[in-house]
């Protein structure tokens, strides 16, 4: 057999490697990286869709400025991603904490509660949060029972629609959940146990073992939820019927940059925006990576 | 070390097989038989497409159409990209507000040549019914049924609050007032806010009266307020009579079986004529359709016979003369459309709505007879939308949820929507 030389064999290693892994290379390129330059692209133009797009410099950055809606979906989708996070990690962190005894019955709940994780975006569920939330919805008639007798709208009200989106996003805590069990099941016993003989209790068991050993998870969560935050888009759009009703108090970011884009045909200002929100989780992303030294916890580096 | 080789060359043909497959299926598509039709539906409607698809391909052996559907925001996402990419179907479903911005992009291949060449037959076609698809004297579309906005009403609520018929023709913005007051007084039924989804549709009703249209060639059409204002004025003097059903719940968008009209909570609707099959399936009891009232001191006629939807052939069709046939078809042939029964609006040549007339059923038959009313009542339809109307409808929606949440006064709101306007139609 014809010997290579180890540089050639390297080569045909690569190669086959690429060749391999080609139909995601393929995708990624056409589908991922092409589309994204050239949203960076005709973020500098004015683009309709249907003419050819028009170099504008910095005009689309500048317009944002004047731009009433541009500030009110920021103002949603701030308050919707400092509301819903925090309290999505708690509910999931608390299911988790639940969760994460030895019975069998658990990977039965475990699967029940990822439910409305896959669910979340669905028309049916759009249905459903109206019917719930409505003036003659659930929620009332419930209150009714109890002795409240309210007519509120609660999703047609534009001081409280947003927090039928949050309850939405809390309700959909499953994979954070799922984060956080396994984060739990890899806390060494024997720290429980050396706790115990020592005489701490439950809370000090908590905040002392479990919550520090706990942080790289949180920390992981918090940056994927974060992002997740920010980009929120199909809730939004299937529970206000794509128009971030009532009074825009639903018209997170990303559903304003489809608006823009593919309702008004302003694909240039559309992608200018989506360039905005990329550096805006950028830096939100920034912080909690800088921030993370100071609270999350890393066996290696204790070690030195 | 062999073996690898071979399966590397399998991966590489394998990738490349795609594009060599896909290089053949367009170089088929330059067969003269062959075209691409595209519409936006629901199942009904793509039902009945299909089988008059069915039925040309039947009569013309050797044809054959390829169709695109979709949901009506999916197509134009779709449409728009195409465009971009240069491979628009052979024919396609349009509409009048996004007609003119397609023609100003020269999107839209002008129909005049097949109309003088007989291929395309617009004999038995009144002019009033086609203007809609003009801009320029040039012919972009072919109007596929006719629609006219309405009010829908439930006549068992107004016998119950001792309201005799409605003369649609003559009564006014005032009678509709002292009718919605009489109404919840003597049943407790409210009116629905005047065109939730679309609130344009009902003031511009209301400006075209005046003489004047709500869009103008630059800026809004219009400069006086006042029966802006009167739009939203006759909606707050409901509210603080009770009368009126609350914004947070009206403009909450339902489907029509979720809605106040099903549920019996308002005595009224606002819709297009060819939404009344829904509707009134929706409410599952009879209704009546009226035209909206008049102002005081009327000069024009406010409503007008607008096209549903149009056939047009893209600028840049692989087919168009094949297109124009279906076209043709699809528009004059009685026996396609007595199978499509007028599911796209009142069809436009006389001699097949006059044969169509005798054999819809009654719910049909309330919407033939309502257009049929129209067209001696109508005014002429107002130029295409304007590029950045979107955003204006959007804007008008917006203000209007203000100012019947009083979140701003109806002056305010009024002057809003006339600043704000201006600004975006510039």
């Amino acid at each position: 057999m014809k010997q290579l030389t180890p540089r050639r064999r390297s080569f045909l290693n690569d190669l086959s490697g690429y060749a391999f892994i080609s139909p995601w290379l393929l995708g990624f390129i056409a589908f991922s990286i092409i589309p994204i330059l050239f949203s960076l692209y005709y973020s500098f133009t004015e683009y309709d869709i249907l003419g050819e797009p028009i170099f504008n410099g910095l005009e689309n950055f500048r317009r944002m400025l004047g731009d009433e809606l541009f500030w009110q979906s920021l103002k949603v989708t701030f308050f919707y991603a400092f509301v819903s996070v925090p309290l999505r990690l708690v509910f999931a962190f608390f299911v988790a904490m639940l969760f994460n005894r030895g019975t069998r019955a658990i990977r039965i709940y475990q699967a029940i509660y990822y439910v409305p994780s896959l669910v979340g975006g669905s028309i049916a569920i759009a249905v459903m949060w109206r019917r719930l939330f409505m003036a003659d919805g659930a929620l009332n008639a419930a209150l009714t029972k109890i002795g409240i007798v309210t007519d509120i709208s609660w999703i047609g009200n534009p001081s409280t629609a947003i927090w039928t989106l949050i309850l939405l996003a809390v309700w959909q805590f499953g994979s954070s959940m799922l984060i956080f069990l396994a984060g739990l099941r890899q806390i060494p016993k024997e720290l429980y146990e050396a706790a115990s003989i020592d005489g701490a209790n439950p809370l000090k068991k908590f905040t002392h073992i479990t919550v520090p050993q706990i942080t790289p998870v949180i920390f992981f969560n918090l940056v994927m939820q974060l992002i997740n935050g920010f980009t929120v888009f199909t809730q939004a759009f299937v529970v206000s019927g794509g128009s971030g009703d009532p009074l825009n108090s639903t018209l997170v970011y990303a559903l304003y940059l489809y608006q823009r884009a593919f309702k008004y045909y302003d694909m240039g200002y559309g992608s200018a925006l989506a360039w905005v929100l990329v550096l805006i989780i950028g830096v939100m992303t920034g912080i909690v990576f800088k921030t993370s030294n100071s609270w999350v916890f890393y066996e290696a580096k204790e070690g030195k | 070390m062999k073996a690898k080789n071979v399966l590397i060359t399998i991966l590489v043909t394998l990738l490349l097989l795609p594009g060599v497959l896909f290089a053949q299926a367009a170089a088929e598509k330059t067969d003269s038989n062959t075209m691409r039709l595209a519409w936006w539906g629901n199942p009904t409607r793509d039902e009945r497409t299909y089988k008059a698809v069915q039925m040309f391909e039947a009569k013309n052996p050797g044809v054959t159409i390829e169709t695109e559907t979709t949901g009506w925001s999916g197509y134009w996402d779709k449409m728009n990209t195409q465009a971009a990419a240069g491979s628009l179907p052979d024919l396609m479903q349009h509409d009048y507000a996004y007609m003119l911005q397609w023609v100003e992009r020269n999107q839209l291949a002008d129909l005049t040549p097949y109309v003088n060449q007989g291929i395309i037959d617009l004999s038995k076609i009144n002019d009033s019914f086609l203007t809609g698809g003009r801009v320029d004297g040039k012919l972009y579309g072919i109007s596929l049924g006719t629609n006219a906005v309405c009010l829908t009403y439930d006549p068992a609520v107004l016998k119950k609050a001792g309201i005799s018929q409605i003369d649609s023709t003559t009564w006014t913005w005032e009678d509709f007032e002292r009718i919605a007051i009489q109404v919840y007084q003597k049943t407790g039924v409210q009116t629905i806010p005047f065109f939730t989804t679309d609130p344009k549709v009902g003031f511009d009703n209301m400006i075209r009266q005046t003489g004047a249209s709500t869009y103008g060639k630059t800026g809004l059409g219009f400069t006086d307020p006042a029966v802006l204002r009167e739009f939203y004025a006759i909606q707050l003097r409901l509210l603080d009579a009770g009368a009126l059903i609350k914004p947070e719940t009206a403009f909450v968008t339902v489907s029509p079986e979720e809605g106040a009209m099903a549920k019996g909570d308002t005595w009224v609707e606002f819709i297009w004529s060819n939404q009344f099959v829904s509707t009134q399936a929706a409410a599952q009891r009879p209704l009546e359709i009226a035209m909206l009232p008049n102002i005081k001191n009327a000069k024009a006629k406010g409503t007008f016979l607008k096209p549903s939807m149009f056939f047009s052939i893209p600028a840049t069709a692989e087919n168009p003369e094949l297109a124009a046939k279906f076209l043709n078809y699809f528009v004059n042939d009685i026996e396609v459309n007595e199978m499509l029964m007028g599911e796209r609006g009142v069809p436009i040549p006389d001699d097949v709505r006059e044969h169509m007339a005798t054999m819809v059923d009654p719910i049909n038959k309330q919407i033939f007879d309502y257009i049929s009313l129209v067209s001696k009542n109508a005014g002429p339809i107002d130029a295409p939308d304007p590029a950045g109307s979107g955003e204006f409808l959007k804007m008008v929606r917006d203000v209007t949820q203000e100012i019947l949440m009083k979140r701003v006064s109806l002056n305010e709101g009024v002057a809003k929507i006339m600043s704000r306007g201006n600004e975006i139609l510039k």
